[in-house]
């Protein structure tokens, strides 16, 4: 009745068994406790499922199959736990001493920002790029020709003194003389030698003005200017474009009003007001000039061969200081060239 | 200019309040900057007559009056004004009475003020004597009002002031006229727009012009010498004046607009001018050697004492008058003292005449002298308006000062006015504004402001248009086309719905996309953006325009302005640094000890180099970094710790890596007072920036207390190398496994690590793919003349390395290390 290998492959399953509680219940919870946990298991020499491993050729044929899959299962929960414990250890310390005061402060980091400046040109820069509009750039020390007499100013003519000017070469003849612009326009001018139309560009940059510093003008700002010509652009075509400027800036309800004026180099020339709130004041608030812009001048195309009777265009040129204080709600143009701390670490 | 709502009354029936106006005004081009109401109802003032004045007991400067006001008994009132004097009639306010009074704080704001019976210094006050200004009538407050003996003792000074055509209020509006409407800078100018917004109409005062010649050109010889600078001289005779002051009303209109009322004839002339635009002079005739007034240009350097009482230097060529002997006047812009009116004056040659505007321009700019006359002149006034002003100037001094007018006038008009014509396609204007206008609307609108329209062709619509003569600004079709749409209104142009894009590829400008990445990944670092000033005190700008930095590498000059505001900022910076320094300092004053900034910006150097754009002027755009105190912060884990220079070059790594600069090399710099010390940074042979320690000396003006380390890059020549860098491609990651060897060397003491990366890097290819410095080394157990260097060195290929392929390498660097350094193997 007795075959030796129905009796070994009952011993051995009973070894498995009694094993089976072991393997599920043993405690690992530490490095060393899985070490000897896979010692005890799965070592070559003493690992005791490594050794019933050894015994599948004692077992008799039938019982084969089952002993064999019995004792593999068990092998295969052995490596699971030791792999799950193994990830649980390797990922941190957690078990090896007290949890810190997790109150303390985080490591200080240095915290940067951006200007102000920088953040209003980057926002007037992305509404007007969404548009199609690239962006160009220039020198900020110009000749005559490129700041004024390009742009339709003629020589002592009083709309000169609508922009004080620093000088840097007197001038000896008409048009000549180097200075410091006075306004972006010269890109325009720039551009415009260099490329035909249709042109669509915004021009950033720094500009001057010799008048006397006070909370609201400063001897330099910054200026947005925007360019476009091409076939069939109609003041209508401008009002649009900076109504939906105005719009992004201050608001889908702003309140925004164009009026009749002069720049030499556009025809016909206007500025825009938006209506700014102001519980304080009688009116519940006033018109405040946001910008200059109108049709470029038939001259100023004619001056770079641009025919005026096919092409037209309009021009649009903004202060960026202007647009930040109104945004910001900063009243002297002066603490933006402060470069205090505590007033740049309100942009960050 | 400000103009008076009253006055325009005279001559304009708009029916507007002060605050439409002032809206339609802006609306059409007269943009109105403030609008200010003056005056007051003046109810409760009377008129009263001083019985008698007797001094205060317990004040010097004090009387106490005894004043009449038409009540049963007298009112006593202490008065301040030493002018007041028994039989005077004043202007009184009793109890009760509101005005407003200037505030002790700020004299030039009013608040209002009751009247209150009141104790002065132990005296009964009962009102107040007034002064014209505490009635709002403006100006003058050396002394009470002193009213006309017939005035009616009582009644109220209302019925005073309006009995003698004066008002009771008056509104000041304020208007920037830019420069293309010389024909608005004047009350009948105004009132042109304002018809033809409203449709009323300008009723201008009938003056009697009388023909040329006659006595006063027997009296008067004109002569032109210089056509090309005035084309026409108007001289009218007035004699037997009587100087004295203005009438109230006046008086009233010039403080309203501004000006200081000073006599009949001086007031008259500019009464006329703030009317109808021409700027008129009136001479002391008989100053007038020979009754001649000769137009010419000056030859060579004059001195000329104007009216002013000051002595100005006038250059070759200044349009002068001169009568028979001398200069008398700076033609249109200021008469000289030699011929002005004064009290003696008994006879006045009034001067109305067109001078060229761009003369007049210059001679004001040489001068620094601008007055209301060269204002006007140098923007074009009427060329037709002469005659009309002097003699509605003459016609007033009759009527006001007991003026005699001598028959007929001189009028030397040696360039006649020629009417402009302009043609005008309807087709043109809905091309410019976008908005189909009526033909006739045009024509309508062009014809309200005094253009006449001739018809040339009915299809298409064309017209021809003739410019009146006080419109010089308009030349050209486009010019009638913003005629137009200035009084149709802008904001009846409709927006489309759609936008217009042409159908083009913008181009994107790679310099300014990585100028914003790297402002992000500085921002991102901890560094703070600055804007600071381009201008600098020259010694500054000097100081700093050293070859060690980017814009003085050029070896040029500073760049001066040649009108500086102030000396503090005469010249353009030739570096970043100072102004980093400065916010530095400042920042530091302001309890700010750790400071992390930095600033993209232009710097400039007059040198003519092949980037120069404009004359011989290099300009670049330049980074600055700058850290000044702690870089780690204290905290519970640590101390903290003062910023280096490799704290900078390690930002200055990051920097050049965004933007893909590779083959960056630092090398030491060369001695610079500015910096204690520092190293260039090179891509390839390129020099592209530095970072350095900035001295003690440098820092020092700007009361810097802590190290300072900063980094200057010539950013245009960064730009320059990487804008244009083809797009990146992939670039397959190799899939056999890295090999890491550690390598520690022994070197000589003094000898630079920078120089052995450069030789491991290049004696270890093609295998060795990074390698890095993890120690460094000297003390107890090396050799004193020595130090230790370890290096990472990271291998790889795309192939599996073998060991002795590795081998193979490290004993090439090695030996590499070994014949240029003298290094061995630790």
């Amino acid at each position: 009745m007795s075959d030796p290998k129905n009796h070994s492959a009952e011993a051995a399953l009973a070894a498995l068994k009694e094993l089976q509680h072991e393997i599920q219940e043993s405690v690992l919870d530490s490095i060393e406790a899985v070490d000897e946990y896979r010692i005890r298991f799965l070592s070559r020499k003493q690992g005791q499922i490594t050794a019933l491993l050894k015994r599948i050729p004692e077992v008799a044929n039938e019982h084969k199959k089952h002993f064999g899959q019995e004792i593999n299962a068990a092998k295969a929960l052995v490596e699971a736990r030791i792999e799950s414990a193994t990830v649980q250890f390797s990922a941190g310390e957690e078990s090896s001493g007290p949890v810190p005061d997790l109150t303390l402060p985080g490591r200080v980091a240095a915290k940067g920002s951006l200007h102000p400046i920088t953040q209003a040109l980057r926002l007037i820069t992305r509404v007007f790029e969404s548009y199609g509009f690239e962006v160009a750039e220039g020198p900020e020390i110009e000749d005559d020709w490129h700041n004024f007499s390009a742009l339709n100013f003629p020589p002592d003519h009083p709309a000169r003194d609508m922009q004080d000017t620093f000088f840097i070469e007197a001038p000896s003849h008409v048009h000549s003389g180097i200075l410091l612009r006075t306004h972006t326009s010269p890109v325009q001018i720039r551009v415009m030698e260099n490329k035909k139309p249709p042109i669509r560009v915004i021009v950033p940059g720094r500009v001057y003005r010799n008048e006397a510093i006070s909370y609201k003008s400063y001897c330099l700002f910054h200026q947005v200017e925007g360019l476009y010509i091409d076939e069939g652009v109609t003041m209508a075509n401008l009002k649009q474009i900076i109504h939906a400027f105005a719009r992004t800036m201050f608001g889908e309800n702003v309140k925004m009003r164009f009026r009749p004026s002069f720049f030499p180099f556009t025809e016909p020339s206007a500025e825009v007001d938006i209506w700014w709130e102001d519980a304080n004041l009688p009116d519940g608030g006033r018109w405040m000039e946001i910008m200059g812009c109108g049709m470029v001048d038939p001259n100023v195309l004619e001056g770079l061969g641009i025919d005026s009777e096919k092409y037209t265009g309009y021009a649009f040129g903004m202060g960026i200081e202007r647009i930040s204080m109104l945004r910001f709600g900063i009243e002297d143009i002066r603490i933006l060239y402060e470069n205090d701390v505590r007033f740049l670490e309100q942009f960050s | 200019m400000i103009i008076s709502t009253n006055w325009l009354s005279d001559y304009i029936n708009h029916g507007l309040s002060a605050n439409e106006l002032a809206d339609q005004l802006t609306m059409c081009g007269l943009e109105v900057e403030s609008v200010e109401k003056l005056g007051s109802t003046f109810e409760g003032v009377v008129v009263g007559l001083v019985e008698s004045k007797r001094p205060h007991p317990n004040a010097d400067r004090l009387s106490v009056c005894m004043v009449n006001v038409g009540a049963e008994l007298p009112l006593q009132i202490v008065c301040g004004a030493s002018n007041v004097a028994p039989g005077q009639h004043v202007a009184v306010a009793t109890i009760g009475t509101t005005l407003q009074l200037p505030t002790r704080e700020d004299p030039s704001v009013t608040a209002p003020v009751v009247m209150k019976q009141a104790k002065i210094r132990g005296e009964e006050s009962s009102g107040m004597i007034c002064a014209s200004d505490e009635l709002g009538l403006g100006g003058d407050h050396s002394g009470i009002m002193v009213l006309d003996e017939t005035a009616a003792v009582g009644t109220s000074f209302v019925a005073y002031l309006s009995a003698r055509g004066s008002s009771l209020s008056d509104c000041a509006i304020d208007i920037s006229i830019t420069p293309n409407r010389p024909d608005a800078i004047s009350h009948l100018g105004i009132a042109r727009d304002v018809a033809a917004l409203t449709g009323a109409a300008v009723v201008r005062p009938s003056v009697d012009i009388p023909s040329v010649g006659g006595a006063a050109s027997e009296q008067v010889k004109i002569s032109i010498e210089a056509p090309e600078l005035c084309s026409r001289y108007t001289g009218v005779l007035v004699k037997n004046v009587v100087i004295q002051e203005s009438p109230e009303w006046m008086k009233q209109r010039l403080t309203t607009i501004g000006l200081r009322p000073r006599n009949i004839i001086v007031d008259i002339t500019n009464f006329v001018m703030y009317e109808c635009g021409q700027p008129l002079h009136a001479f002391d005739f008989d100053q007038v050697a020979g009754g001649q007034i000769i137009v010419k240009a000056t030859k060579g350097l004059t001195t000329f004492t104007t009216l002013d009482s000051k002595e100005r230097e006038l250059p070759s060529g200044t349009l002068m008058i001169c009568d028979g002997e001398r200069e008398v006047a700076i033609a249109g812009i200021m008469g000289g003292e030699n011929s002005e009116v004064t009290d003696k004056t008994t006879n006045v040659l009034i001067e109305s005449a067109y001078f060229d505007p761009s003369s007049i321009r210059r001679t004001s700019k040489a001068l620094q002298l601008q007055t209301d006359a060269s204002y006007r002149f140098e923007r074009g006034i009427d060329a037709k308006g002469q005659a009309w002003a002097a003699l509605r100037a003459a016609q007033l001094m009759v009527e006001l000062a007991g003026g005699e007018l001598v028959h007929g006038m001189v009028d030397n008009h040696p360039v006649p006015h020629v009417s402009r014509t302009v043609k005008v396609r309807a087709s043109r204007v809905g091309k410019i504004v976008g908005v189909e206008i009526a033909p006739d609307e045009m024509v309508r609108l062009v014809k309200a402001i005094g253009f006449e329209v001739r018809e040339l062709s009915s299809e298409p619509k064309e017209w021809e248009v003739t410019v009146p003569s006080f419109r010089p600004d308009v030349e050209r079709e486009i010019d009638v086309i913003e005629e137009i749409a200035r009084l149709y209104g802008f904001d009846n142009i409709p927006e489309p719905s759609h936008s217009r894009v042409p159908n083009f590829i913008p181009s994107v400008s790679n310099t300014r996309l990585q100028r914003e990445r790297i402002r992000d990944v500085l921002a991102g670092s901890g560094f703070r953006e600055t804007y600071t000033n381009s201008m600098l005190p020259s010694s500054t700008s000097e100081a700093f325009n050293s070859s060690s930095l980017p814009a003085g590498r050029f070896k040029g000059e500073v760049v001066l302005t040649l009108n500086p505001i102030t000396t503090e900022m005469s010249t353009l910076r030739p570096s970043m640094l100072p102004g980093m320094l400065k916010v530095v300092g400042h920042n530091q004053n302001h309890g700010q000890t750790a400071l992390r900034l930095f600033e993209f910006g232009r710097v400039h150097s007059k040198k003519k180099t092949n980037l120069s754009l404009v004359g011989d002027y290099t300009e670049i755009e330049s980074l600055i970094l700058i850290s000044s105190g702690n870089w780690s912060a204290q905290g519970w884990y640590g101390e903290g710790r003062e910023v280096d220079l490799f704290d900078l070059k390690g930002t200055i790594e990051l920097v050049l890596s965004a933007v893909g600069l590779s083959n960056i090399r630092f090398i030491d710099s060369k001695p610079d007072p500015l910096f204690s010390f520092g190293v260039d940074v090179l891509s390839g042979k390129r020099w592209i920036g530095t970072i350095a320690r900035v001295s003690n000396s440098a820092t020092k003006p700007y009361d810097i207390r802590s190290s300072t380390l900063m980094a200057e890059l010539d950013w245009t020549a960064i730009s320059d190398m990487t804008a244009s860098q083809s797009q990146v491609r992939y670039e397959a990651i190799s899939r056999f496994p890295v090999v890491e060897r550690d390598l520690a060397v022994l070197i000589g003491r003094d000898q630079a690590v920078g120089p052995i990366l450069e030789t491991i890097t290049r004696a270890g290819q093609p295998l060795l793919k990074a390698v890095q410095v993890f120690d460094l080394y000297e003390g107890k157990g090396i050799d004193p003349s020595k130090k230790s260097v370890a290096f990472g060195l990271r291998f790889g290929s795309d192939r599996t390395l073998r060991d002795n392929d590795v081998d193979r390498a490290v004993s090439k660097v090695l030996k590499a290390l070994e014949g240029d350094f003298d290094a061995q193997l630790r």
